[in-house]
């Protein structure tokens, strides 16, 4: 059987709340509460739920950026909090994540070419030379001609820069890419290019992907597993097919009742 | 039937370039109309100019805006202010930041009433509490004393609603007013908007760009792309035959639910060309498969398809043959 790239078992983060001149904790705010799932390779698992669910802190989480309070996140069967320092930095590179907003995910005064590079070279992979070769690919890869390594952020339109994003977050050759909401701040005309983008390169390099997102039309296209999320907890998990076919919790039904449809 | 509220060949100039050029819309009482389209197209700037509240950078260059026998685009600052507070009302996409951080809602909501009224303070308190009941929150006299930070953004929202909903508007402009919302309370608050419609009758001018909020929520629409209106009529018209590459290709690329799942979707090349170099002819001919010499050069004028469905194509009888 092959092993799941990503394995979350029974995943809490809780964030204290502190009141009072001492600043006790007198409560926890459970933004999630015991999260489970497996994600395999080449698979999408999509996480949805409206504002304030858990589902972003969840994806954190998995990349690392949110220790967990309770529970294990296992990458490639190693649980991360008992990784060593170069482990930990080698398992950085098999997991990326895209966030909605490109125009801030970039730095303003970084080429295209050096913001792809960047990961390679704080890595310190390859020479210069392979690393602008690796530049080359990676803009191909994305859709963007080569001569878009030079320009700066501000040159590009709103898709391009996720395109610039998507082929940084791949310069690592990573298993698996963590998109947050990845898609909703494009316009309509651009967010179907970057959702057949990600498809496309799923196919051709064997991503797996973490689709968090309220947009359950987008989810519905995209995932082969679907998480619903409310409250910190999972109320319905399975097969995208079976989650829109015949939903069975009651929340799941209310979010689906109320997508407007075309 | 008169419409409340009628533009024609509004224009509207940023730093000298056209933001909005050329627009004409009506709406009649009691209806909805969406004004649909991508970030930039200039459907904000659109409803802003409608009731001059244009920032600073742009300005009304030319086109003439009626509202029930006043002439918007010619009365005085003073005059437009009391019409604002008054017989037209407005929603954002923001609403906690269209509420004063610093009043209780429930006062808001009151002086929405104006301050002509001369009803007693037991009468407004009432009067108050009796919408926030009708947009669905719940306890009223304790929600009427609180802080827009104590309530969530979609009852800030329904507050929003209850202060236009209060003064009974002939025309509420919302523009984006679900955008910032969970779906659920979306749909909620696009109920709430259509009692309002029903109760007073008012017009209702909807910006959105969201084509299943469009389908769901108006009579009619009018499609825009850089600037112009390319495609208008009823939405079941519109949805079910769209005469414009555009707007086709738009309904086509959208994920469905009842649509197939992981293969790649008819997408629209390039992107929505930028306002400082917005193509000759027709705007949309660089991303358009039907596009000849004719788009290049010359801009189409919207034209009659049926009474009431119109567009700005020149291939427009090729749209459902011929577009890949």
């Amino acid at each position: 059987m092959t092993q799941p790239i990503v394995s979350v078992q029974d995943l809490k983060v809780h964030f204290p709340i502190r009141s009072g001149i001492l600043e006790r904790v007198t409560d926890h705010v459970r933004a999630v509460d015991g999260v489970s799932f497996d994600l395999m390779p080449g698979k999408t698992v999509a996480i949805v739920g409206e504002s304030g669910s858990g589902k972003s802190t969840t994806g954190y989480a998995v990349m690392g950026m949110q220790d967990p309070t309770e529970g294990r996140v296992l990458i490639d069967g190693k649980d991360r909090a008992a990784m060593s320092g170069p482990e930990r930095m080698e398992t950085m590179r098999r997991l990326q994540i895209v966030f909605q907003d490109p125009a801030s995910a970039l730095n303003p005064r970084m080429s295209a070419g050096d913001s792809i590079a960047e990961p390679l070279q704080i890595h310190r992979i390859g020479t210069a030379r392979d690393r602008r070769a690796k530049v080359a690919a990676l803009l191909d890869l994305v859709g963007l001609p080569q001569s878009s390594a030079g320009r700066l952020p501000r040159e590009f339109s709103g898709g391009q820069k996720q395109r610039i994003v998507i082929a940084r977050a791949l310069a690592l050759d990573p298993q698996a890419v963590i998109c947050d909401e990845a898609v909703s701040a494009l316009d309509v005309s651009i967010q179907s290019q970057i959702l057949n983008l990600l498809l496309e390169l799923q196919s051709r390099l064997g991503l797996a992907y973490i689709f968090i997102s309220h947009d359950l039309s987008v989810v519905r296209h995209i995932a082969d597993d679907i998480l619903v999320m409310q409250a910190g907890k999972v109320v319905e998990k399975g097969r995208t097919d079976d989650i829109f076919h015949a939903p069975r919790h009651r929340y799941t039904r209310q979010l689906l009742a109320a997508v407007p449809r075309l | 039937m008169n419409p409340v509220l009628s533009c024609t060949d509004l224009r509207i100039e940023i730093d000298g370039r056209p933001v909005v050029d050329g627009t004409s819309l009506s709406i009649a009482a009691g209806e909805t109309l969406a004004l649909v389209g991508e970030s930039g197209c200039g459907k904000s700037m659109t409803a802003l100019g409608l009731i001059r509240l244009l920032p600073d950078a742009a300005r009304l260059t030319g086109g003439r805006i009626d509202l029930q026998g006043d002439r918007l685009d010619q009365l005085s600052e003073r005059q437009m202010n009391r019409l604002r507070g008054n017989r037209l009302a407005m929603i954002f996409q923001e609403p906690v930041a269209s509420l004063d951080p610093l009043m209780p809602v429930g006062r808001q909501i009151a002086e929405a009433l104006g301050r002509d009224t001369d009803m007693t303070r037991a009468a407004v308190d009432a009067k108050v509490q009796e919408f926030l009941i009708r947009v669905g929150i719940d306890r009223p006299e304790v929600r009427a004393r609180q802080y827009p930070f104590q309530l969530s953004g979609g009852m800030c929202q329904r507050v929003m609603i209850a202060m236009a909903m209060i003064r009974q508007p002939i025309l509420l402009i919302a523009d984006e007013p679900t955008t910032a919302l969970d779906v659920t309370i979306q749909k909620q608050i696009l109920q709430l908007m259509a009692a309002l419609r029903r109760e007073t009758g008012s017009a209702v001018l909807l910006i959105t760009h969201d084509m299943g909020v469009v389908s769901e929520s108006a009579d009619r629409v009018a499609v825009m792309y850089a600037g112009r209106i390319v495609e208008t009529g009823s939405v079941a018209q519109v949805f079910a035959g769209p005469r414009h590459p555009y707007t086709a290709m738009l309904l086509r690329t959208i994920p469905r639910l009842d649509g197939p799942r992981k293969v790649a979707l008819p997408a629209i090349a390039g992107a929505v060309p930028d306002i400082r170099d917005w193509p000759q002819g027709c705007r949309f001919h660089p991303r358009c498969p039907l596009a000849t010499d004719r788009c290049r050069s010359e801009a189409p004028p919207l034209t009659d398809v049926t009474p009431d469905h119109r567009t700005a194509c020149w291939h427009h009888d090729r749209i459902a043959s011929d577009l890949p």
